[in-house]
């Protein structure tokens, strides 16, 4: 399905555009001085006698304590249900190496709430919400340990710095439930109702009624005691204290000894009811709804992978499996399964995923959830099954999930661009999800869309993805002089890639390349026609197998010619040498060219001379971006070329939106209601510059596809180019005929 | 049942055509380097059609593959073991080298009447090296079995195969009685991407080798010296085109120029 993206505009100008980093204390901070600030303040102000009885007119007040065993009851039950379904699944490798980077994750994720943020609505009211329920919950443990343990401190000071933050957070607690409903039903095709449950509205409107009966509650209260007797503490419950006159002036009895039945005690005893029985039923959605995410959000931020987000697990001794991949849902692990648990259903990712946005049949969201929901139809005769004949069971369910539950075409339309994780509020991985399940449709079942195969095939025969080429893999050396061959003696080999030396558009970019590592002095080498595929898309396509021969293949030369730094041109290549190699002992130091060339100009090894007056935009390619966090040496070469004036896309760094051919898609055919390509194309075009940079040979190739499309009149057509094209023109002077550029 | 299907390696057609040279003074095609050689696609195809026989007739029959070639030839066998075959046949020997189509299919009817029990041939419509499209009938005549060739569909029942063949106009529907060769075209559809599990069974088998002494055959009648084909002459061919621009100071002047230039030239 798709839906309109509402899109947010990240920071306009070039250097000061990298995502802020946050910390525990990011969401927090700005409160908790003040509120500290206030408390120093009642404490200098008020009177040390001031307290209250805390079960003020309540006959049964243990009630509490039996809601309370239920409630923990409840808890326990839904927990264990909830763990016996995630057990059912393989084990998780290293989820307990790393625990201060784990734990660093839950203060960031969970306390932090860094991902919410990146929604600033979101992010506030959602801050409004669990910070009121945080410290309402302090606040009525504190009531509880008053009353029911010798410890007596709610008096004097403190007393009213309680009232004055018990009532400040019911009120932030109010506002984000106001922010909230209005998202919910006067926003139109706002994400979070793209799948809408009954829970939903219970959830937030539940919460709204906690907090206003709360707050009569404590406003009968005042007018039955405070307001009378004490109206400079009253005032402390700053928004009760206005309440309780806005109730008191309809004139309701108040109680006296010849009353002591009066309307206000009334008003008190039967809110206070519905309060408490609210309360706790709300708490006892956690079980039942996404309300869960209270529990399993940080605990997921415990669990979040600690590696870098562009490798994909191995699958450790590959021949002797059952089965590869994830075909059933006992093959996922068991934090697989969790996660699933952990999804809000809030769309953030379905509102970034590229395939969505083109109207193609992947929505991360809807795969989360189908997911989820096949584990809870088939997990419980998953589970009897294996108890009573220990083996997997992989026959129980009459129900294919990858086919029937997950569909090949969705599982297909995945550009493994890292989008959904990204945004993810509570750290789902999507990615090796979506891979897991490809692997298992063409390892274990070989059906995969015919031109993925065609370039599996072309892979295993030929050693690159592209069928039909007519170049070799020297090719692009034509015209360039002596080219080294890479014999150890150098310190870098230039890995030129498939996309590099056998796709003609490309061939500009890698001599662009080429010339400048020349030019800056560098000491490297090629490996011309000993080049293969380092088993990239095979991987992205699911066949592990494949990958894991070549990767291995590789290494073993890349070894034997005592290889140690290599600069690429492709992101992808860069990704698999630097985070995926090191799974097969191939531990070397990776640089893409960008970050070679960004180096090369700060400490004068290039010296960019000739302007290229023009307006560029700057496409942030997944792989090298999201995956691998390289956002600023593309920008600062930009900058350093002169009059280059870069104009950013409204989706950029780590909101960029991929070309549309990660994840292997640049070898199938995509279906669905547009083009990613074109969607991209589209967005550069309207920033109005004349190029779109880049630093992928797959992102150009989409770009030099789309284009055409989106501007039919070749006139004043936007240009792709990489990066390193521009810098060539800057530092070398505009290309010559014997040097011609693509147009 | 007992499928035979006949599987050459062939230098890669993909071969970029800088890559692609020929050494005149021995009339041959020298290997291009970097560029392994590949099973020939019709022989994939002429598999994909053999096992899905074999699926529809269930556990007791079964493929096997046969390659006359070099060692490399290897490679071809175990790819077609990996989409389902059960066994694999090389046939190496020096005597082998140089022959013809002839040769070839001698050669193969010898190793067929050698297995025994094998009930049909499938073969791909031509090699797509040389693409001469002979050995599947001249197999059919060697074995004296009957042959229907080009097919895009192929279906089996009661002991008769019924095979739908490519016409230059149309298609035909024919059907014999097994033993039977039958060549297989691309319009049968493509061949299975192989599953992991048969990938990796398909590695640990082992490829049984056999030689002219194996088969019975005299080294004069196969190979080179039993081939009835000399090649005179292998060669690029040159190619060359001018461009020449139509004069005319407008479009109806120019296409008048067109029709006399190749009316005068004869090409209309
Ligand atoms: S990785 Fe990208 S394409 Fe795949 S589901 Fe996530 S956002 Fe969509
Ligand atoms: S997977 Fe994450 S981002 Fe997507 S709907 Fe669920 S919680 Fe939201």
């Amino acid at each position: 399905m798709t839906h309109d993206a509402t899109v947010e505009t990240s920071s306009n100008t070039a250097m000061t555009v990298r995502p802020k980093s946050s910390s525990l204390l990011g969401a927090w901070w700005g409160p908790a001085v003040w509120i500290s600030a206030t408390g120093v303040f009642a404490g200098t102000r008020a009177s040390d006698i001031a307290g209250r009885e805390t079960f003020f007119n309540v006959a049964q007040p243990w009630v509490v304590y039996v809601f309370l065993a239920g409630l923990v009851g409840l808890l326990t039950f839904g927990f264990v249900r909830h763990a016996s379904l995630w057990m059912i699944g393989r084990p998780t490798d290293g989820i307990l190496k790393e625990i201060p980077a784990r734990l660093r994750n839950v203060g960031r994720y969970g306390a932090g709430q860094d991902k919410v943020r990146r929604d600033r609505y979101a992010g506030i009211m959602h801050w409004c919400i669990s910070s009121s329920i945080i410290v309402l919950t302090v606040v009525t443990a504190q009531v509880a340990l008053q009353d029911d343990t010798p410890l007596n401190f709610l008096h004097g000071n403190y007393y009213l710095f309680f009232s004055f933050y018990g009532d400040l957070f019911g009120l932030i607690g109010l506002i984000g439930v106001g922010m909230a409903l209005y998202r919910r039903y006067f926003a139109s095709h706002h994400r979070i109702r793209w799948d809408e449950r009954v829970e939903d509205h219970l959830i937030i409107v539940g919460l709204g009624l906690i907090l206003v009966t709360g707050f009569v509650v404590e406003s009968a209260r005042i007018i039955e005691t405070e307001l009378v007797q004490h109206p400079d503490w009253a005032k402390w419950s700053f928004v009760s204290w206005v309440l309780a006159q806005g109730i008191d002036s309809f004139g309701f009895s108040v109680s006296s000894p010849e009353n002591p039945q009066s309307e206000i005690l009334a008003l008190h005893t039967w809110s206070w009811w519905v309060h408490v029985v609210l309360a706790f039923s709300w708490l006892g959605l956690i079980v039942f709804t996404r309300l869960d995410h209270l529990i399993f959000a940080p605990i997921n931020a415990f669990f979040l992978r600690t590696d870098a987000p562009g490798r994909l697990a191995e699958i450790k001794d590959i021949e002797e499996q059952e089965v590869f991949g994830v075909g059933h849902v006992q093959d996922f692990t068991w934090k697989q399964l969790f996660e699933l648990d952990a999804c809000v259903r809030c769309g953030r990712c379905t509102e970034v995923c590229p395939a969505n946005i083109s109207g193609q049949p992947l929505s991360p969201m809807h795969l989360i959830q189908d997911l989820k929901g096949h584990l809870a139809d088939v997990g419980p005769d998953i589970q009897m099954h294996r108890h009573a004949t220990g083996d997997a069971g992989r026959e129980v369910s009459p129900i294919a999930m990858v086919g029937d539950v997950i569909k090949d075409e969705t599982l297909w339309a995945c550009r493994t661009c890292g989008a959904c994780v990204q945004e993810c509020p509570v750290l789902i991985e999507h990615v090796p999800t979506i891979v897991d399940m490809r692997r298992f449709l063409v390892m274990n079942e070989a059906r995969l869309p015919a031109n993925a195969q065609a370039a599996l095939e072309n892979i295993e025969m030929r050693g690159h993805p592209w069928r039909g080429t007519a170049l070799e893999r020297t090719t692009w050396m034509e015209g360039l002089g002596e080219v080294t061959i890479f014999d150890g003696t150098q310190d870098y080999l230039y890995w030129v890639g498939c996309s590099g030396s056998l796709v003609e558009r490309n061939l500009p970019i890698t001599q662009s390349v080429f010339k400048l590592l020349r030019e800056s002095g560098a000491s490297f080498g090629v490996m011309g026609q000993e080049e293969t595929c380092n088993g990239d898309p095979a991987r992205r396509l699911g066949n592990e197998y494949l990958f894991q021969i070549l990767a291995q293949q590789l290494i073993e030369t890349f070894n034997s010619k005592n290889v140690q730094k290599v600069i690429t041109n492709c992101p992808h290549c860069f990704n698999t040498f630097k985070n995926e190699y090191p799974q097969f002992d191939g531990n070397f130091e990776v640089l893409h060219h960008t970050e070679f060339l960004a180096g090369a100009l700060e400490d004068g090894r290039l010296k960019p001379k000739y302007a290229v007056t023009s307006d560029v935009t700057y496409h942030d390619s997944c792989y090298l971006g999201r995956m691998n966090g390289t956002y600023d040496a593309p920008r600062q070469i930009i900058e350093m070329v002169p009059g280059a004036n870069l104009v950013e896309m409204q989706r950029n760094l780590s909101r960029g939106l991929c070309c549309g051919a990660g994840g292997g898609n640049m070898w199938q055919e995509e279906i669905g209601e547009r083009r990613v390509n074109h969607v991209r194309t589209e967005e550069a075009v309207s920033t109005g510059a004349d190029q779109v940079i880049s630093n992928c040979p797959f992102c150009i190739q989409m770009f030099e596809d789309g284009v055409p499309s989106i501007q039919p009149e070749e006139e004043g057509r936007i240009k792709p180019f990489d990066v390193a094209e521009l810098l060539e023109a800057a530092v070398f002077g505009p290309k010559t005929d014997s040097n011609p550029t693509e147009d | 049942m007992h499928l035979v299907v006949c599987a050459k390696q062939i230098p890669d057609p993909d071969t970029p055509p800088s890559a692609f040279k020929i050494d005149e003074a021995t009339n041959s095609v020298v290997p291009a380097p970097g560029i392994s050689p590949i099973l020939s696609q019709f022989d994939g195809i002429a598999a994909e059609a053999a096992l899905r026989i074999k699926e529809s007739q269930g556990d007791d029959s079964k493929v096997t593959v046969i390659s006359m070639g070099a060692d490399s030839a290897r490679a071809a066998i175990k790819q077609v073991l990996a989409m389902g075959a059960d066994e694999g046949v090389l046939l190496n020997d020096d005597a082998f080298e140089g022959g013809d189509s002839y040769t070839t299919a001698k050669v193969l009817a010898a190793a067929i009447n050698h297995l025994g029990d094998v009930d049909a041939v499938f073969c791909g419509r031509q090699a797509a090296d040389w693409d001469m499209g002979q050995v599947g009938l001249l197999l059919s005549e060697e074995l004296n079995w009957a042959s229907a060739i080009i097919a895009k569909g192929v279906e089996y029942g009661d002991g008769n195969i019924s095979v739908q063949r490519v016409l230059t106009d149309g298609f035909e529907t024919v059907s014999t009685q097994l033993p039977a060769v039958v060549t297989v075209s691309n319009e049968f559809g493509e061949p299975r991407y192989p599953k992991l599990p048969q990938i990796m069974a398909a590695a640990k088998k082992t490829v049984t080798q056999f030689g002219a002494s194996d088969l019975g055959l005299d080294p004069s009648d196969v190979g080179a010296s039993g081939s009835r084909l000399k090649v005179e002459r292998l060669y690029i061919p040159e190619t060359d085109s001018n461009v020449e621009f139509m004069e005319g100071d407008t479009p109806q002047e120019q296409a008048a120029a067109l029709v006399q230039k190749l009316q005068a030239d004869k090409l209309i």
